[in-house]
């Protein structure tokens, strides 16, 4: 082949890269950050806000015509303020719950791609729902105990336990479930939701047990992780992407880095635990740094031992 | 949804020079600011106050602490934009590069006018209503629309330019301003209507973002980069990925395909990453100089 015909054929090449299939593929990860900046969300807004702040007033007004004398009240003041607070976010979960439920009852959220208009009902009330959502979530993780904000989530219908933990991490409160014992970093941004261009994608995110995903990745819908996976820092995954058992990822977009050891370790501490209970059994583990290292030490003939 | 407290910043400069005589104005703009909120408070105990049944006090308190929040909010960016106002009487804001010293006249402005800008940004962005902060940002000269959603990231106050319906992915940086070594370099940068910036995307001053453009997460622009019109970027710095054709009237059953062949992808971003080559420089060292300065001297 001369190198004419060799150059036509990457012409040939590059004609089919710009064909219309291979472009409507969703290959990257974007932000699901949509214009909720509407005036509207008011009207949602204020009766939570009013109705929960009802609720601690009436608490304020029993506190201030009690008999008990003052100096009992300045006393109990400071729990009292705690408690305020403490009253006023779980009316507020209270409250938004029951406009979600309402909302729900109209328009049952589900998975798809949906446009990004003004006219598409699935769009309108996605927005709806993360406004009503957002209040709350976003004054349970002012308080002083922000692992509390497991109880929102769990509130809000996304399956978890007090074991994982998300306090640092940018999520989405819906078409997400947990495993056991998942960890997210610092910074991360789950998304179950994600906009391209016109269009809305809402997919479900799963997490298996054990899963762990680093600081500051990007965590695409429809992502899969499967137990004991990990996903380094600064990683991202594409959409729908499958993240096999026992793996490392790492990378934009994510890909397999090596096989999770500490997962094995840990399963090992475990399964010791709860098979040899409180019987002292002796079990004998080698530690020969010179034998473990052999594989590494070139041996005469210049191969590597193994 | 929510910001966690970890990422939790507003729009405010990473390395401010600090002098006490500008907290001078950040005090009076946290006074002033309390002020209105102080008479409210006690406009509203003679109104509804009296002895035998306050009940009335106690319904409409919280919508009234809603209210007071934002009357404090609006007054903080009013202050400040007298006093902006008054400081670049006395220097104009100009773009270019400058000494990051506190000799440099642009520098300490800089400094001064982040230092005011603080303070009503932070009250707004505390809030999980959005509209402060595009209030916010309007105020203080950045060109935006109200549709926009520029709360999730972090965004600078000025020289900056928004078109229509921009939506900032969460922990985006979009800067006008930067410093690098012992320069601060200050440039416009545009981004126009219907951009879809990813999250933790950073843009450098002076990029130029065109229409219709979506950019990868994680990717990055340098300083005075122009992107082109209706094209999805990713790398850092940003390269041309594919054609963007999302914003077309697509049949929804072709979105739905999913990537089948992950080794394919994995190697149209291998193809897009780009290895620089390092040229040997050689640094001089104390003794060469004085070596140099001695040889010349002979």
């Amino acid at each position: 082949m001369t190198e004419e015909e060799k150059d036509e054929q990457k012409v040939v090449k590059e004609d089919d890269d710009t064909d219309e299939d291979s472009e409507f593929i969703i290959d990257f990860t974007t932000s699901s950050a949509i214009n909720r900046v509407s005036l509207k969300f008011l009207v949602v807004y204020i009766p939570i806000f009013w109705f929960s702040g009802l609720v601690v007033a009436t608490l304020w007004y029993n506190y201030t015509i009690s008999p008990v004398p003052w100096v009992i009240k300045l006393l109990f003041l400071p729990v009292l303020l705690i408690a305020f607070s403490f009253l006023f976010i779980f009316s507020c979960c209270f409250f938004s719950k029951l406009l979600l439920i309402f909302i729900n009852l109209i328009h049952v959220p589900k998975e798809g791609i949906f446009r990004t208009e003004k006219g598409d009902t699935d769009f309108e009330f996605w927005r709806l729902r993360t406004e009503i959502k957002k209040i709350t979530l976003w004054l349970i993780r002012n308080w002083p105990l922000p692992w509390i904000d497991v109880i929102a989530f769990r509130w809000f219908g996304i399956k978890m336990d007090f074991s994982s933990h998300l306090n640092d991490s940018w999520c989405d409160a819906e078409f997400i479930s947990f495993g056991k014992n998942v960890t997210i970093g610092q910074g991360a941004a789950i998304m179950s939701s994600m906009v391209v261009g016109n269009y809305l994608i809402i997919k479900k995110i799963r997490f298996d047990d054990y899963s762990l995903v680093g600081g500051q990745s990007t965590i695409a819908p429809g992502t899969h992780f499967g137990e004991d996976t990990v996903l380094g820092a600064v990683s991202v995954t594409t959409l729908n992407q499958e993240l096999e058992d026992g793996w490392i990822y790492s990378g934009i977009p994510a890909r397999k880095l090596k096989p999770n050891q500490y997962a094995e370790m840990r399963r090992d501490i475990i399964h010791k635990v709860d098979v040899d209970g409180r019987e002292k059994v002796e079990t004998e583990h080698e530690v020969n740094i010179d034998d473990d290292k052999k594989h590494l030490i070139k041996q005469d003939d210049g191969g590597v031992n193994e | 949804m929510s910001t966690p407290n970890s990422m939790r910043v507003g729009p405010f400069c990473a390395s401010v020079l600090v002098k006490k005589k500008y907290l001078i104005a950040y005090i009076f703009l946290i006074w002033i600011s309390l002020l209105p909120a102080i008479l409210e408070i006690w406009w509203y105990w003679q109104m509804l106050w009296y002895e035998p049944r306050p009940i009335h006090f106690y319904i409409f308190l919280p919508l009234y602490l809603f209210v007071i929040y934002v009357t404090t909010v609006l007054v903080a960016i009013f202050f400040a934009k007298i006093i902006l106002v008054i400081v670049n009487i006395f220097h104009k804001p100009r773009e270019g590069v400058f000494l990051r010293d506190p000799s440099d006249r642009d520098y300490r402005y800089w400094s001064l006018r982040n230092t005011i800008k603080k303070w009503p940004t932070w009250l707004a962005h505390k809030f999980p209503f959005p509209f402060l902060d595009n209030i916010c940002f309007k105020m203080f000269g950045v060109k935006t629309k109200f549709s926009n959603s520029l709360f999730e990231g972090w965004v600078d106050t000025e020289f900056i330019e928004f078109g229509s319906n921009v939506v900032v992915g969460q922990g985006a940086i979009i800067q006008s301003s930067v410093i690098i070594g012992n320069f601060l370099i200050i440039r416009k940068t545009v981004i126009e209507e219907n951009v879809r910036v990813g999250a933790h995307v950073i843009i450098m001053p002076g990029t130029h973002i065109g229409k219709n453009c979506i950019l990868n997460t994680w990717s990055s622009t340098m300083v005075g980069q122009e992107l082109e019109e209706g094209w999805i970027y990713n790398g850092g710095p940003a390269k041309k990925f594919k054609k963007n054709r999302f914003f077309e009237d697509i049949p929804i059953e072709k979105l739905t395909e999913t990537i089948g062949d992950m080794d394919g992808l994995l190697k149209k971003y291998d193809d897009q990453y780009v290895k620089r080559k390092m040229k040997k420089r050689k640094f001089l060292t104390r003794k060469d100089k004085e070596e140099n300065a001695t040889e010349e001297k002979e």
